[in-house]
């Protein structure tokens, strides 16, 4: 989130979008429904289903899986078309004025530079026009016919509400209702957010959704500014920490990026990763960079990291150039035999991967397996699964009882970026013990043998610093956490100030690349003040804003900015947009609110002013963006399994840079009239992603005991099925038995002039416990994902439906 | 006696059910083997081990769209509780201070029949066991101790509300002016005879055929 | 001291809730109603030790207090921290029942557990015999398959026949032991539910 929960109290339009908040983040929907008495705001949720969020919305708008882009880019449409944009935001804080390349074009699906053989995208034109000095050209009067939001308009002139209707299968009377209700946000004085989750990551066009939606929000002034913001509700209790710390193939821990062969050196690795920008008012904050890994090497390798040996860098995993080890693809090489052993902490991949099947499969050719978790659960039990011969079976299983988050303390970072330190309540059971216990005894009974015995490349695991023992076997948290906020590791002076080593660094302004730094994380620098107190564990209630900041409970990161980007807020002369809110403001010259993004005076200081969006390059946010592999401007694809034989927006049907699994194992229902029915996965309230944890508990199995899939009346009627029945869901990979919940709440669209059913099941059961729950919804889906990040299309794939006794009858 | 009441705004209820699974957590109910019948409503029905249970229901209205009502049922506490008529031993008590309708171990005695048919609301139900009827207590020893019932210290939304009953009447009371601006059908069930004043904002029975008596 | 449940406790020393509304009634009841009160669940949380945690489901991260039986040192009552300000002592259904994750659930792991090729159940194990084996397994596979080179001849320092996953449901500070492990092994096969 860019922003934080309690702001959704600040929104004068909730747009829940791609998420179902009300079932999956329940407490949300406390801020969310007091923004609609405070603020009289509009609720809208769109969303296949009517869901619990639907229940308490002012407005509900269905569209058909997988056409997301199609809806929001009408709705940029709309924006453009009746001029409801916020024009000095869009002048001065985005690319909305900045002049493309001449070369850059876009004809039927495609941008300029495709090779169709690669299926990738030369992006040398997606690029924008400079002057001799380097600095970007631009049109500030928006009208010059390269300029980023003509550009845009000539793009999105092409999703008129028909054409957005006949693809999405939303009436048009409903597409111009949520648009009319949203763009009202588009004021100085009014803010809209939205908050997405899944729905829209998990698609073969994931992060074009989420981009479509980043181009509304800055068209109407909404990023930076309280209410608003970009807001992924992220779906576990440490996933925002999980990914800060970046145990990810493709990142290092403050994301920054994995070195991979074209960077051999340290200076090869900073020149690469460090943008430059001539933007004279540009604070460009990774410039940075060099400082942020230098001190996390000194973190790693402590004394061993040194000027004279690159701090250790060549120890760091180097990927070949464009190598993708994401997880999709560690189990398609795990299927072929590939992988000998995977360490798979607190997950559940054998229910919570697509074609789920697959991936039982492979766990059974690897040489070991080792799985920590609170209950045993279908991976690391994956060998005795119904239809698993363990005589045939090699896998060396460890299963290793956890500590459950109640009996260790530690911290959590939420979606909004707190920080939250909490405390054991309870010793855990038996022999149980905390997963970084375990991490901590297995590296250092790793460092033992490399000590004792030698081995292939002993230096990174001898080198590494690992002194966080709690002197009992396992590890301390809180000196852990220490170390990835960072110390002095010298006494120093920096800015006329001196520092003690030892001292734990209290911002990362003060890191150094000189090795005189460490910090485990560049964004956690700061949890910890100078003196070494824990600010993740405050308690303070004052809230001097009245915009429900709580700068004083726990901390937040970076620097405890509660709102990214809120130098956004105001004008170039640092007046608040909004003086009804106002996040921050320039006054006597200083800032006062929030902390601001960085120190310097509003922009209209052109010598010392800073643009606002200071960890983009160019110091503004992107309505062209290049960074992403299928086009600046998001683009409507159908999903891979998809109801239409083509797409109606251009002759390219799919994504054109998805990367496509080739094996026997991955068949995809391309136009394959045996699942003529769109499905779509998700959870429910009462249990929590595979349900490895909550279908444990007879509280939450009594609330939801069964596998199901919720269908239309319609197709119920249809296909003979009556509610309660148990029915038969099957795709190109595998079928799950469950129980039919008939409902008026999920209606055929109209697509293309022709009745399109969808249905959809929650991904919450295996066959592991309880005996009677049914199994995984991931056994029917594809093995395919977001083109960027290859997050599993587990929102849009085609099956069939039938009652249990005909798929007898058709079997027999 | 004012005592307590509850407000049950089912405008802001999410049926998240943490009302229901809070009170089995304070109370120490079990978790009891269900089946998937085609609903979100589970367990199917009160019982000696649910005494709050969030009821689902859905439709169709007029203007073709969805309706999925929820209702946090539970005992309403009644001012003058028709299912203490034929106790003659006061097995079954009101709370002085709170007016919390309490059953004590004594109701094992009462003819459990008539308990439940004098209850407009069919709330008591009885433990097959120990024959002890058994329903909502108000989370009387939390009140005693300064806290709110479980449920009501569960909710997100501040769909249910607790306090004192002047108080909560006239909350109520705003309550259904403001929602009458949106939904005209908006009211209050039974206010005046019930501790556990649900609002709604279409007809009752639409939520439950005995929401309201 | 024994251990009972709430309903258990119900059974076996009386209606405490009636015995205290008769109480209020002015009805005596002597020892029995003393008896109730001292354990009414509410006055075993007033003595018990309060300690600070966070919902362990979706990213909001509600605010939760845990009472902990001082003598039993197990916890008896799990609630929402009505002091957080975000979620203001409430919690969904998931958060309600963060109670059944205690050790009072017994289907709570609580033994090393290990199955060997081609074994058809779990054998109990100690930690001090699985971590060594672990630690064996991983540097057999590290000795054998870590790669200087990539076939160019590029410098990769990379381990590619060990994988990693997980997890986004473990503490910052695990999470940073995860990375920090993962990139000492050289491995590149690394991922977590941020993905999935």
């Amino acid at each position: 989130m860019t922003n934080h929960w309690i702001d959704i109290i600040n929104s004068d339009c909730v747009l829940i979008m791609g998420s179902n908040a009300a079932e999956n983040h329940p407490i949300s929907f406390k801020w969310v429904l007091r923004a609609k008495k405070k603020n009289g705001a509009k609720i809208i949720h769109v969303d296949p289903r009517f869901t619990r969020t639907s229940a308490r919305a002012d407005f509900h708008a269905s569209l058909r899986s997988g056409t997301d882009i199609a809806f929001l880019g009408g709705m940029i449409n709309y924006i453009l078309a009746n001029r409801k944009f916020f024009q000095d935001y869009v002048v001065n804080y985005t690319n909305g004025a900045f002049l493309v390349d001449q070369g850059f074009s876009f004809s039927d699906g495609l941008f300029s530079g495709y090779d169709a053989t690669a299926r990738k995208y030369d992006k040398a034109t997606w690029s924008f026009q400079k002057d001799a000095g380097g600095v970007v050209k631009k049109d500030p009067t928006l009208k010059d016919p390269r300029c980023v939001l003509r550009l845009l308009q000539k793009h999105y002139g092409r999703y008129d509400l028909d054409k957005v209707s006949s693809i999405t299968g939303t009436p048009v009377e409903d597409l111009k209702a949520v648009y009319e209700m949203y763009t009202a946000t588009g004021k100085a004085d009014k803010a809209g957010t939205i908050m997405y989750a899944l729905g829209w990551t998990q698609h073969t066009v994931g992060t074009q959704n989420i981009r479509t939606m980043a181009i509304i929000q800055l068209l109407l002034g909404n990023i930076g500014v309280c209410g608003g913001g970009v807001n992924a509700l992220r779906g576990e209790p440490n996933v925002q920490g999980s990914t800060d710390h970046c145990i990810l193939y493709h990142i290092l821990p403050g994301y920054m990026k994995a070195p991979n062969v074209a960077m051999p050196d340290l200076n090869s690795y900073i020149q690469t990763c460090t943008p430059k920008s001539d933007e004279p008012q540009s604070a460009n904050w990774w410039g940075n960079y060099s400082k942020y890994i230098v001190s996390l090497l000194k973190s790693w390798y402590r004394d061993a990291a040194t000027q004279d040996n690159d701090f250790c860098y060549s120890h760091v995993p180097k990927l070949d150039v464009g190598q993708n080890t994401s997880i999709m693809n560690t189990f398609d090489l795990m299927y072929e035999g590939k992988m000998k052993g995977y360490i798979c902490l607190a997950q559940n991949p054998a229910c919570s991967m697509p074609n789920a099947g697959k991936v039982r499969q492979a766990l059974g050719k690897l040489d070991w397996l080792v799985h920590a978790n609170i209950f045993d659960n279908e991976t690391p039990s994956f060998w005795h699964a119904p239809g698993m011969d363990p005589g045939q079976i090699k896998t060396e299983v460890f299963l290793l009882p956890a500590a459950a988050s109640i009996e260790k303390s530690g911290s959590l970072t939420n979606s909004g970026r707190w920080v939250q330190w909490k405390y054991v309540a309870a010793q855990p059971p038996g022999q149980a013990i905390a997963v970084g216990d375990m991490v901590y005894r297995l590296v250092a009974k790793l460092k033992e043998l490399y000590k004792k015995e030698g081995g292939t490349a002993p230096e990174p695991i001898q080198d590494l610093y690992w002194d966080y023992g709690d002197g009992k076997g396992g590890f301390d948290p809180l000196a852990t956490a220490k170390a990835i906020n960072g110390f002095f590791l010298e006494d120093a002076t920096i800015k006329g100030k001196a520092y003690k080593k030892g001292q734990t660094v209290p911002s990362f302004g003060l890191l150094t690349d000189d090795g005189k730094t460490s910090a485990g994380n560049w964004l956690y620098t700061g949890m910890f003040n100078l003196a070494g107190e824990n600010l993740s564990a405050r308690r303070g209630k004052a809230d001097p804003t009245g915009l429900g900041l709580y700068s004083q409970w726990a901390w937040c990161w970076p620097v405890n900015r509660r709102v990214l980007y809120n130098r956004a807020s105001v004008d170039p002369a640092g007046r608040p947009y909004n003086p009804a809110r106002p996040l921050i403001a320039w006054k006597d010259g200083r800032w006062v609110g929030d902390v601001p993004d960085g120190p310097w005076p509003p922009m209209a200081n052109r010598q010392k002013g800073k643009l606002p969006f200071i960890m983009k390059p160019h110091g503004v946010s992107s309505i062209f963006g290049p960074g992403l592999v299928e086009g600046p401007f998001p683009e409507h694809y159908e999903p891979v399994e998809s109801p239409l034989p083509g797409n109606p927006m251009s002759g390219q049907r799919i994504n054109p840079a998805v990367k496509l699994f080739k094996g026997a194992a991955d068949p995809y229902a391309i136009n394959d009239p045996k699942f003529p029915i769109v499905c779509s996965t998700y959870t429910a309230t009462e249990h929590w992603c595979t349900g490895a944890i909550t279908r444990w508990m007879s509280w939450l199995t009594e609330a939801m005991p069964q596998a199901y899939v919720e269908i239309s009346r319609e197709l119920a009627e249809a296909k003979g099925i009556d509610n309660g029945d148990k029915v038969r869901v099957l795709s190109k990979r595998g079928a799950v038995d469950c129980v039919a919940m008939v409902t008026y709440r999920l209606r055929p669209f109209q697509v293309q002039g022709k009745p399109v059913h969808q249905v959809g099941m929650t991904f919450n059961y295996g066959w592991r416990f309880p005996p009677d729950a049914g199994d995984s919804a991931n056994l029917l889906t594809p093995t395919v994902g977001d083109a960027n990040t290859m997050a599993p299309e587990y929102k849009a794939f085609m099956v069939d439906v039938v009652k249990v006794e005909e798929a007898k009858h058709h079997a027999g | 006696m004012q005592g307590k009441s509850m407000i049950v705004d089912t405008s802001l209820c999410t049926a998240c059910r943490g009302c229901q699974v809070a009170c089995k957590q304070w109370h120490g109910l079990p978790g009891t083997k269900t089946k998937q019948t085609g609903t979100y409503q589970n367990p199917p029905d009160l019982s000696a081990d649910t005494y709050k249970l969030v009821r689902f229901a859905e439709g169709r209205k007029e203007d073709g769209k969805p309706y999925w009502h929820f209702f946090s049922d539970s005992c309403r506490h009644c001012l003058d509780p028709g299912c203490m008529a034929g106790d003659q031993n006061n097995s079954i008590v009101q709370d002085k201070r709170t007016g919390a309708v309490l059953y004590t171990q004594g109701t094992r005695k009462l003819n459990y029949r008539a308990v439940r048919e004098g209850c407009p609301y069919n709330i008591p139900r009885q433990d097959p066991r120990s024959k002890v009827l058994c329903k909502c207590d108000m989370c009387i020893d939390r009140l005693r101790d300064n806290m709110v019932p479980a449920c009501v210290q569960a909710c997100p939304t501040g769909a249910l509300h607790f306090g004192d009953r002047r108080r909560i009447l006239h909350k109520v009371a705003l309550r259904v002016v403001e929602l009458k601006k949106h939904y005209p059908k908006a009211r209050a069930l039974n206010p005046q005879d019930v501790r556990v004043v649900y609002i709604v904002t279409d007809d009752p029975d639409t939520y439950f055929e005995l929401a309201e008596a | 001291m024994p251990k009972f449940t709430r309903r258990q406790f119900l059974g076996a020393s009386g209606a405490l809730a009636g015995g205290l509304a008769l109480s209020s009634l002015g009805i005596p009841l002597g020892a029995l109603q003393a008896h109730a009160r001292d354990l009414s669940k509410a006055g075993r949380i007033k003595t018990a030790r309060t300690t600070i945690s966070t919902c362990y489901y979706c990213s909001v991260s509600c605010g939760l207090l845990c009472s902990t039986d001082q003598k039993t040192g197990q916890i008896i009552n799990i609630e929402g921290d009505p002091d957080h300000p975000i979620s203001e002592g409430s919690l969904c259904a998931k958060g309600a029942a963060m109670f059944q994750m205690s050790d009072h659930n017994q289907h709570r792991l609580a033994k090393v557990l290990y199955r060997r090729p081609f074994g058809t159940e779990w054998e109990v194990k100690d930690w001090d015999w699985a971590v060594e084996k672990m630690a064996r397994n991983i540097k057999s596979v590290r000795d054998q398959d870590f790669m200087y080179k990539n076939a160019q001849g590029q410098v990769v320092n990379r381990l590619e026949t060990i994988g990693h996953m997980g997890s986004s449901k473990v503490d910052n500070e695990e999470c940073w032991l995860i990375t920090t492990m993962a990139r000492a092994l050289g491995l590149v096969h690394i991922d977590h539910q941020a993905r999935v």
